[in-house]
Parts: C-alpha cells; sequence; structure tokens
C-alpha cells in the first residue's frame, strides 16, 4: 500500500473517531467561543474601547490554545489502548504518520474556525471584513499549517512522557511565538488596517519559510519522536 | 542455506524464519539482552520462559522492529530487521494482551483500517472470512468498547493475522483471559498452527509446553538453556528452578 | 576517559583574557560619545555574554545531532551540560541587559528585540529541563531531548527574526548598538572578553561534561557492586 494510501486510512479512521464521539471538537468549540467572550469582557476597560487593533492577537490566542485542547488528544486514544503499537508494527513509515496526523488536526482546526471565525467577525470586525478576505485566509491557511505541522510533532513527545498534557503547552508555546508574533501582526493589518496580500507580503513569506522549516526539521526527527 | 535446520528424522532441510545472532539490546546504560543467538525454522513454534524483566517481551518487541537493538543481526523472513524493517513488518504479526484495537471504532472499521495499513487486497472477502472463523460476524457492527474481553482478545488475533503474515509473535497471550477465552484462543491456534512460524513469550508452562516445538528459558538478557520439545512438565519444572533464581513464579 | 589535564589551563587562559578585557574596557577604550556614556562599559561583558550563551546551544545542537546518529549517551550529557551554560549565560544576559536598559533608557525593562529573543530563549531551554524531567527511561529522554535541542536551536533565529515584524511604533525604545560604529581600541577590548568569556564557557562545558561522565561511571561501578 502507498503512503498516501495510509495517510487516508489514518486521517478516515480518526475522522470517524471524532465525528462518533465528537469528545475533541465540542470542547474546542466552546474553548474558543468562550475565549473570545471573556477576551470581550477582559479588554473592554472602557466603554467606548475599540478593540479593532487586538483582533489579531484575540483570534490567534485562541486558536492556539484551543488547538492545544485538541493536540493532547490526538495522540491520547493511540497511546490509551496501546494502539500505537499496533500502528507502529504496520509496514508504514513514520512520516506517514506525521503527515497523517498533521493533516487530521489541520482539519479539525479548519472545522472549528469555521464555526469561530464567523462569530469572531460578528463580535469584534466593524465591516469590511470581505475585501480583506483572501489576505484573512491565507494567513489563516499559513499559520494553521505551522500550528499543526509542529503541534504534532511535540504532542508525540509529550504523549511518550510521564506528564503528556501538561508538558504539551511549556514546550509548544515558546517555540511557536514566532509564527503567533507574524499572524497576529498580519491579521490585525488586516482587519484594523485593511492591508491586502501585497501589505502582508512579508509576514506570509515569513510564515512560510516557518512551516517549511519545521516540516523539513519533523521529517528529520520524527523517527525519533514516535519511536522506541 | 548454510544454517538449515534437519527435523528429528534428518530427510528434509527445514529453511530458517527467525534467526538471531548475538543480539544486544541496552535501554541507556542498562543491557537488558546480552547477546542471544537462536534460530526458529519455517513452521517451528519457539516458546520463550523466564521470570519478569528478563528480557523476554524485549526480544519479542526487537523481532517486531518495534525496538531496534544496534548489537547483533537479527533476520525475520529472510530481511534484517534494522537494515530492511518494511518486509519484516509485513511478515509478522503480533498478538500480545493488549489488544491493539480502537474502542470507539466498530470491529469491522479496526480492521479496515489495519488491511489499509497493510494494504491487504481482498479487504472485504479477508475480513468477511476472518470474523467468520473468529465468531465475531454477528458483533461486526458493534463498537470495541462494548465487547467483552475474551471477545476483544479474539479480534485482536483477526487483527494479527489480516495480512496473512509468515510469523506470529505471541507475548503472553492467554494472560487475563477467563477459561473460555483461553479454550477459544487455543482452538484457533491449532486452527492457523500450520500456516505460521510461532514465537511465544509465557509464563504459563503447561501451554508453553504445549505448544512449543523448541523450549528456551531466558534470565538476566541471556539464554539459560534450551532444547527440542518432547519433555514433561515435571522435569523441564525442575530444570526451570535449576536456571532460574526465583523459580518459584511457576 | 578524558585527562583533566588541561582543564585548568583553559581557565586559566579565560581568566587572563576576561580581566585583561576588562582593564582594556575602562582604561583604553574611550567613553562611549553617543548619550549612552560611561554605561556603555557593561557593552564589554553583556555582548560577549549573549555569544557564549549562543555558542552554548550550538554546542547542545551538535551533541543532539551526534547523540541522534550514534545514541551514545556520552553526546546526552555534553547536550546537558551546554543547554544548562547556555540557559545560565542567557539568564545573564537578560540581567545585564536590564542594567544597561535602567542606565541609558531609564527604565527596567523595553521589549526591545534581542532582549525579547533572549527571553523566549530562557523560555525554551527551560522548557528542555522540564522534558528531561518527565521522561524517566534514560534513551528516551536523551532521545527526546536531542530532539527538542535540535529544534529549540533552529527556532531561535527565527524568534529574533519574528520580533523584527512587530510594526514599528508598538515597541517605543529602538536600541542600535551599531549605529555609532566602533573604534579601534574599543573592538580591540570587545574582542579580548568575547574570546575570554568563549574560553570560559569551553571550560565549563569540559568540566560539566567530565563530571556527568564520572557520575555515570559512579552509578555503573555501584550497580557492579550491589549486583
Amino acid at each position: 500500500m502507498s503512503g498516501w494510501g495510509q495517510i487516508g486510512a489514518i486521517l478516515r479512521k480518526d475522522l470517524i473517531r471524532e465525528l462518533r464521539t465528537r469528545d475533541m471538537l465540542v470542547s474546542m468549540a466552546l474553548f474558543a467561543l468562550l475565549a473570545m467572550v471573556i477576551f470581550h469582557w477582559a479588554f473592554t476597560v472602557r466603554g467606548d474601547t475599540d478593540l479593532t487593533y487586538f483582533t489579531g492577537g484575540m483570534l490567534w490566542v485562541t486558536f492556539v490554545f484551543a488547538m492545544l485542547l485538541g493536540l493532547n488528544r490526538s495522540f491520547a486514544q493511540e497511546k490509551d489502548e496501546h494502539c500505537l503499537d499496533g500502528l507502529l508494527l504496520c509496514p508504514v513509515d513514520r512520516v506517514t504518520i506525521f503527515l497523517a496526523k498533521t493533516v487530521g488536526n489541520l482539519v479539525f482546526l479548519l472545522i472549528i474556525q469555521a464555526v469561530a471565525v464567523p462569530v469572531f467577525v460578528l463580535f469584534f470586525v466593524e465591516g469590511g471584513f470581505l475585501e480583506g478576505l483572501p489576505a484573512f485566509l491565507a494567513v489563516l491557511l499559513l499559520a494553521d499549517l505551522g500550528i499543526c505541522a509542529l503541534g504534532t510533532l511535540l504532542a508525540t513527545i509529550s504523549m511518550n512522557t510521564r506528564s503528556r498534557d501538561l508538558l504539551l503547552p511549556i514546550l509548544f508555546l515558546p517555540l511557536i511565538v514566532p509564527l503567533l508574533v507574524a499572524a497576529t501582526s498580519a491579521t490585525t493589518l488586516v482587519l484594523a488596517d485593511g492591508a491586502g496580500v501585497r501589505e502582508i507580503g512579508g509576514r506570509l513569506l515569513f510564515m512560510l519559510g516557518f512551516d517549511a522549516v519545521f516540516l523539513v526539521v519533523a521529517w528529520g526527527t520524527y523517527d525519533f519522536a514516535i519511536g522506541e | 542455506m548454510a544454517a538449515a535446520h534437519y527435523r528429528r528424522d534428518g530427510a528434509t532441510p527445514l529453511e530458517i524464519e527467525i534467526e538471531v545472532e548475538g543480539l544486544r539490546k541496552t535501554f541507556g546504560r542498562r543491557e537488558v539482552l546480552k547477546g542471544l543467538t537462536f534460530s526458529v525454522p519455517r513452521g517451528g513454534f519457539l516458546s520463550i520462559f523466564g521470570p519478569n524483566g528478563a528480557g523476554k517481551t524485549t526480544t519479542l518487541r526487537v523481532l517486531a522492529t518495534l525496538l531496534t537493538a544496534r548489537e547483533g543481526s537479527v533476520k525475520v523472513a529472510g530481511h534484517d530487521v534494522r537494515e530492511d524493517p518494511m518486509p519484516v513488518r509485513r511478515a509478522v504479526g503480533f498478538i500480545s494482551h493488549n489488544a491493539m484495537l480502537y474502542p470507539d471504532l466498530t470491529a469491522q472499521e479496526n480492521l479496515r483500517f489495519y488491511a489499509d495499513m497493510y494494504g491487504v487486497a481482498d479487504r472485504e472477502a479477508r475480513i468477511t472470512e476472518l470474523l467468520e472463523r473468529l465468531e465475531l460476524s454477528a458483533r461486526r457492527h458493534d463498537a470495541v468498547r462494548a465487547y467483552s474481553k475474551g471477545m476483544r482478545q479474539r479480534l485482536a488475533i483477526a487483527r494479527a493475522i489480516l495480512h496473512r503474515p509468515r510469523v506470529l509473535l505471541l507475548d503472553e497471550p492467554h494472560s487475563g483471559l477467563d477459561p473460555r477465552a483461553v479454550d477459544i484462543l487455543d482452538g484457533l491456534l491449532t486452527d492457523i498452527r500450520e500456516e505460521h512460524t510461532f514465537v511465544m513469550v509465557t509464563h504459563d508452562i503447561a501451554k508453553g509446553l504445549e505448544w512449543g516445538s523448541q523450549l528456551m528459558i531466558v534470565e538476566g538478557g541471556r539464554i539459560v538453556y534450551e532444547r527440542a520439545a518432547g519433555v514433561d512438565r515435571d522435569s523441564f519444572s525442575a530444570v526451570y528452578r535449576e536456571h532460574v533464581r526465583d523459580g518459584s513464579v511457576l | 576517559m578524558k585527562k583533566l589535564v588541561s582543564a585548568p589551563a583553559l581557565f586559566l587562559w579565560a581568566g587572563a583574557f576576561l580581566i585583561v578585557g576588562l582593564l582594556l574596557a575602562f582604561w583604553w577604550a574611550p567613553v562611549d560619545a553617543s548619550a549612552m556614556g560611561f554605561s556603555q562599559k557593561i557593552f564589554y561583558y553583556h555582548a560577549p555574554i549573549a555569544e557564549t550563551s549562543l555558542v552554548g546551544f550550538g554546542v547542545a545542537f551538535a551533541a543532539a545531532v551526534m547523540y541522534l546518529r550514534t545514541q551514545d549517551l556520552k553526546w546526552d550529557r555534553l547536550g546537558y551540560v551546554s543547554v544548562r551554560l547556555g540557559l545560565l549565560f542567557a539568564v545573564l544576559v537578560m540581567f545585564t541587559g536590564m542594567i544597561w536598559g535602567k542606565s541609558s533608557w531609564g527604565v527596567w525593562w523595553a521589549w526591545e528585540p534581542r532582549l525579547t529573543t533572549f527571553l523566549l530563549v530562557c523560555f525554551l531551554y527551560a522548557a528542555y529541563f522540564v522534558l528531561r524531567s518527565v521522561v524517566e527511561e534514560e534513551q528516551r529522554r536523551a532521545t527526546y531531548a536531542a530532539v527538542f535541542a535540535v529544534i529549540a536551536f533552529i527556532d531561535v533565529p527565527i524568534t529574533w527574526f519574528a520580533t523584527r515584524l512587530i510594526p514599528e511604533g508598538l515597541h517605543p525604545v529602538v536600541f542600535k548598538a551599531g549605529d555609532t560604529g566602533m573604534e579601534g581600541s574599543m573592538f580591540a577590548s570587545f574582542m579580548i572578553s568575547m574570546i575570554g568569556m568563549t574560553l570560559l564557557l569551553a571550560a565549563l562545558i569540559r568540566h560539566g561534561w567530565q563530571i556527568e561522565l564520572l557520575k555515570d561511571r559512579v552509578t555503573d561501578l555501584k550497580s557492579i557492586l550491589g549486583g
């Protein structure tokens, strides 16, 4: 069986599981919505506070933390029932497992965003969202890819340790800061200043580079991360 | 092949299916396997006995490519486990006391997943055949979460032999099973005995003697005793106590 | 086991360079012409410490690659010692940077790109120790620590670059050391301090590594005697 077929098999298995139990998606979505409401109260220090310049920050902090919830779950079942052994017994490249898990997490994050972004726009963005949509989507996809690739690699490591989900944020957050800085400032430029793809081109390029670097790093180290 | 085994009657040379030479495995600076050498001919059944922590399961996991040893050579089905793990993985089925099944998926979904991972060509026919054989057809659309321990173990066997492996590795397969499940497992082993080469790690001396064509005792990461089958339980127990410091587990 | 022969010599060289660098910085190099004035003297320590910290992480990166290739635990010990020293120096960078910031800009903390990068580096490598502490099995701990050391080191320049992406105006003070250019005497003093600090790191790493290897040896001997 080809690597693509195996990616499909792992992905299908994870999606069936998640759509049946929905424990991960429901928690992530509720968390994302709750975070926005809390941000609103936390930042509205006066009745007339303009939150437009906080939009990028609010959005990406929400998604990064929501994804942490999901990442912790994405390997929990493999570990709990010793399914990881079953997976590793299969004639499958370890990198294939990484790619399948990354794509799976990306799908879950996109589902959450499909719910959360419209609500976010409704709450915090005053008009003109549609013009910025291409630039916004470009930021979204590039940031999501980086979050999921790096997150999957680190979740693989943290699930094999004693403290599991306690460890992941500590490993993940300092590493993701560069991507967060780029995504946040790019999103704010789009939503608050009406910037287009051209104006945030440098940031998009930076995010693309970040994604590429960590995909390559994961490629090189995943055998060790998932191994023995 | 130079290292061919001969049957007792000396007539038919048997091909070597598993060949282990000078296998050493360290965890950190703790040496768990201290130079193991043994081989199993095709169709053979090796029973490995030994106390906890002797290195039995580690040996099995090296054969299954779940662990890599840096010293010694290990060949399964003609392929080196370190250099060429993919064909080894295709040739090996692994049954342990952990079922390795996804509890939220049904029996059929679990088997489909593993069939796709192994690239089983006649997926549906093979799954139907195995579920029939393991008497699980009626429950094939139930989530594994709802299965009893015995049923899970049967499904685990289906998972392990799904891709028609040449070699079956059994890690304490009888542990934690009720008597009924033990009967089913033994019936199954009888059915598939001719189709595979077996290595079984066990605490259960009766089962190990019943099935094994080769017997081996491992202690402290070394083979301390080995012989062909054909020994009664009492004399083997005596041998075991003689070689293993804490022989009381038997 | 390596002999300890030249380790003390390394410390002596480091000390000599550092003292000479310090003397030159105060007696030979002129007082900085810009607004920073005399407080700029801390630069002769601050910058070499920063460079040394990064060298420490670089050594850890190389050790991590070596460990992943060979699975030899001695490289894990080298990585561990290097990260420990790198982190120590990174914390010193923060402190000297804050002192400098207070005396030349009047604030203890400014979100200046380099200082911010080092703050994140501190978090990053603190996580390295958390990771080590939650993996019991030695080989696995070494493997994960190595993978993380590789990722972290690659993240450092990316972080530094990212701090430059924050739009101008969001952070009030922009500090550029290169503006005035360096005079020959300043540069020479700086280089001597830098060499001294790098030698100090080398001596400390070597010393720490040997201690770790000796600890391993003791553990081995204990288990032989006990077993």
